[in-house]
This record gives structure tokens, sequence and C-alpha cells, in this order.
């Protein structure tokens, strides 16, 4: 884990309001896990805050960090040019650990695919992927060739403009059988791991699920406790640094 | 290179940049990043007797150039603390304990649990407290000198901070109250309270609604208030609020400040704290001041 100033070396749109911006480090900061997240300066002293972004692709010391239009810190970042230089700190966070399943679910929606879209670059070849990929439409789809590489894809979509018509869990279910998965790794807004959960617990599919979850940071390395989740254990857990990544049946969602 | 140490109390500190509350943890996470030895000294996480579960998320907003937060002092307990943080802390750096409580009695027993085995306790007078009807204790000046008085009652050994809230009519009078009630030191500002709505929602950012203000943007006001309260009394003054590079800590201690916290300005570059040591250092260099101390006070109004 190290804070640098990386230079910009791509920055452009994948999607409707999502974007890739690629950075090369000025030096090596060791293994990054899919999973594990960056937390990126807006590149604007008035944004005294980094933004969370999921690591979606690691190539030597070029790292691609994708990113939503939502805000005006991630409009300062659309707005940073091949040449200028970003502050990151990296890696954050815990990282899917597959563990030995060989047949692994993927289950992702909206910006949430791009950490998922890292653990597939990972394992690609080595790992049977069968992934489902939400997205509002087709003018917000990116990554699919991604997925597509890790074995099975099926991309659900809300208005049905493309793939399957209803969302990233109504697809997985509609295909899920039981034996065929022995890992679940899912990311998405809080909306789709809720319908996830309570699905997994109705069906009584006990296959292991972990989720990568989602909340406003400071440090984004342990310290503040700002990013908290309550666990089902009634302990609070930090997401930046014991997360992002929790078993589904640990974390209230 | 400048003489950094500064003495605060009879306890001494590397230097004068120490690690605000509720920012650095206990210290162990930033220890990963860069050996926080560097650091002059840190204060905790704010501690209570109990654990706490802290308020619901999110706790954390922006403005422009500031933050807002409110974790609600989730933390282990002082229990915890002592055994799993205090000795590592202790083998790193100079250890202020900041303490917060519900009623006069929290702050008087852990006070007395503290007493002896931290450098210097630091009380979090800003959260809301049962015996004042749930206004924080910091507001006025008899609620700031009687907890005081209660709590250095209950020191024998440790010299203690008062931490004031800037959300307050008078902050002479307030510093002034937490002398006369017995503070060894006083710290100050603690947040500005504020809010962050977000539009489409109709709905303030933060779960608490509000949260405390802190942050480069909230500097100016920091430093008129650290020149009030240093003027108001003759014992020293921590200053802080807002401060991101060396010129900043400098302002502060020539406003009267004799060490300064950083907190907020961790977020945005997690190596701020060696980095403002290297620049005051610097700054004292180019202007061949051989001691940071020479500067505490030194500002002269138009």
């Amino acid at each position: 884990m190290k804070e640098l100033l990386a230079t910009v070396k791509e920055n452009r749109e994948l999607a409707k309001d999502i974007r890739a911006i690629t950075l090369t480090l000025p030096e090596p900061v060791g293994k990054i896990k899919g999973g594990q997240f960056a937390n990126l300066s807006a590149g604007d002293k008035s944004f005294p805050l980094k933004r969370p972004l999921g690591i979606c692709e690691v190539n030597n010391n070029d790292i691609t960090l994708c990113y939503q239009l939502k805000g005006e810190g991630t409009r300062s970042i659309s707005s940073a040019e091949a040449g200028d230089k970003l502050s990151v700190l990296l890696p954050l966070g815990n990282g899917f650990d597959l563990g030995g399943a060989h047949n692994i679910a993927v289950v992702g929606g909206g910006v949430g695919i791009f950490p998922l879209a890292a653990v597939i670059s990972e394992y690609a070849g080595k790992k049977n992927f069968f992934s489902y990929i939400g997205f509002r439409g087709a003018e917000y789809a990116c990554l699919t060739e991604r997925f597509e590489r890790g074995g099975k894809l099926i991309v659900a979509t809300d208005d049905g403009s493309i793939g399957f018509h209803g969302n990233a869990v109504q697809a997985f279910l509609a295909d899920y059988e039981e034996g065929k998965f022995d890992l679940i790794i899912s990311c998405g807004p809080p909306v789709m791991l809720r319908a996830l959960k309570s699905a997994l617990k109705e069906r009584k599919i006990n296959t292991k699920c972990f989720v990568s979850l989602e909340e406003r940071m400071g440090c984004g390395i342990g310290a503040c406790l700002v990013c908290a989740c309550k666990k089902t254990d009634g302990h609070n857990a930090r997401v930046c640094k014991d997360g992002p990544v929790f078993d589904i049946t640990e974390v209230e969602l | 290179m400048s003489k950094l140490s500064v003495n605060i109390c009879g306890v001494s500190f590397k230097n004068p940049v120490i690690a605000a509350s509720g920012t650095f943890g206990f210290g162990r996470e930033y220890n990963e990043l860069y050996d926080i030895s560097s650091v002059g000294g840190v204060s905790t996480k704010g501690l209570t007797l109990e654990s706490r579960p802290g308020n619901p998320v999110p706790r954390i907003a922006e403005g422009k150039s500031v933050i807002l937060n409110a974790v609600g002092l989730q933390n282990p307990g002082v229990e915890e603390f002592v055994k799993n943080d205090l000795d590592w802390l202790k083998g790193k750096t100079t250890v202020i304990a900041n303490v917060a409580g519900r009623t006069l009695e929290d702050y008087e027993n852990i006070c007395a649990r503290l007493d002896g085995l931290v450098d210097m306790m630091e009380l979090n007078i800003s959260c809301p407290n049962v015996r004042a009807g749930g206004m924080a204790l910091g507001i006025k000046p008899q609620n700031v000198e009687e907890v005081t008085r209660l709590c250095k009652g209950a020191l024998k050994k440790t010299p203690l901070i008062v931490k004031l809230s800037p959300n307050v009519e008078s902050i002479a009078t307030n510093a002034q109250a937490a002398q006369r009630g017995g503070a060894d030191c006083i710290s100050l500002i603690n947040t500005l309270t504020g809010m962050v709505v977000d539009i489409e929602r109709r709905r303030p950012i933060i779960a608490n609604n509000t949260g405390g203000v802190s942050g480069a943007g909230i500097m100016p006001i920091a430093l008129r208030m650290v020149y009030e309260a240093a003027h108001a009394v003759n014992i020293p003054v921590i200053g802080m609020g807002g401060i991101t590079c060396g010129n900043d800590a400098i302002a502060f201690m020539m406003a009267g400040a004799c060490a300064v916290q950083v907190g907020t300005s961790n977020f945005t570059d997690s190596y701020s704290i060696p980095r403002i040591v290297r620049e005051m250092d610097e700054w004292l260099d180019r202007h061949g001041i051989k001691d940071v101390n020479e500067i505490v006070n030194t500002l002269q109004l138009n």
C-alpha cells in the first residue's frame, strides 16, 4: 500500500456516464488482487476526499480505474488528460479470495461490475466464470467482452434493450441449477445485494457467496471509522479495511 | 535543520505536528504507510468507558475545501485501547488520549482510568451530554469549567488538555473557563457544525443530518479563534483547523499555538504530517530560525 503521484495515460468513455482512467504508477505497489480498490484524488484541492474506485485492470505499472460520472468530484476526474498527475493510494481493501472454487457465478450490477472484471482478468483460463451482468439499458453496457473471456456471459438490462429483461440477480436465478456453482461473487448497488441475499435465503441456496460493498469513505485505510457496515454478529466492520469483500451471511445489507 | 521539539506542560514532543483525534485511529493503519515515530504525537480516536457503535452511515460528506463527519464516537472502549494499542503507540510517539463521555462521571472515571498511563489527556467536550440536557458540555462557560475541574481532580499525574468547541458565543470566555477549571492546556478548534444537502433527494447527505466541518476551508476561522484564545489565557495552546502545509502550521504557531494538530489533511495526502514537519523545517531554515519555539506568539497585528 502506497500513495503515489501517478501519470494519467488515458481517460476515456466506456458507456454513457461511465469512464475508465488508466494511470501509470511511478513504482510498483506489489500484488493487486481482483476486488481491491484505489483512492484517487479528484485533482483539485477543493475536493479534500479521494474517490474510492474499483481497480478494473492491472498491467504491470498501469492500472485502470472505472467510474461513473456522479458528482463534481468524478467530473473533475473526468477532466484529467493524458500526462496529468493525480495522487492515488493503493491497493486498498481485501479483494476476492476464490479459494479452491472452480465454477464461479459472477453477479454484478452497474459500477459494481468493475472490481468483478478485475477478478475475471486475474483468473481467466484458470476458472470457469458464469457472469450475470446488469445494466439500466444498452447505452450503459460496457466491458462485456472481458466477462465473455472468463466463460459464459448473460447480460441483463432493466429496460430489456439487450439481453435478459430484468436485473442481474433475476438473470442469475433464471440460470441457476443446483450444483452448478461452488462460489458466487457479487458487487452492485445495495438494493441488488439485498435482493441477492434474500433470494439465496428463500431458495435455500447454500453456495458460499462473497459480496463487495460500497460506502462513503474518509481515509481509505481503516483509521477514521467513517465507512462502517454492520455485521450480523452485531459488531461494526470497516468497509475499506476489513472489506470491501465480505461473506454475504456475515453482513447486514 | 532547526530544533523542532516542543515541550508542553512538561511533556516533550519531537516536533510540533500532532495527529488530530478521529483521523488517525490509534496510529496502526498510518504506520503501514510510514513509520509514525516521525509524528510529533498522536491524539487518539475519541475514547469512552464502554465501546460505542457510532452513528448510521453515511458518516461523511464533502463541501468545497471542507469535509463533514458524524462518526458518533465509534470506539472499542478504553479497556480495549489500554490492552491492545497503548503500549505499542507509546513505543512510537507521544500519546494524547482523547476522551469523551455521556455524563460528568464518565469524564471523571475515564480520566482516573488513564491517569499516569498516557502522556496527556484531551477532553472532547463537544459531544451531546446527558447532564447538560443533551447539549454539549463545551458550549456554556460554566459547564466547561465544571467538567474541567472534575477531570483535573481525577488526574494526579497526567496533564489535562481541554479541546474547545468553536460553536460558542465567545471562544476567549470558554478558554478562560477551562483555565479557571484547572486545564493545563487548551486545544482548538474542534469541528464547526454544518450540513450538506443532496438536492435531488432533498435530504442531507449525512445520516445524522449535521456533521462537524473540518478541512482547509475552515482555517481562517480556526486561526482567528486560536489567536483570541491564546491571548485570553496563560496556559499553552495547541492549534488546529484546516492545516494542510508547513506554512499553515507556522501561521498557527505565530498566532499563539505552541504545537498544532493535523486531521483532515491526512485524508487528502496520507503523508501529510511528515510532509508538514519537513516544510516547517525548510521554512525555518530559509528564515535562519534555529528553534521552532522562537516563532510562537510572534504575530504582530496591523
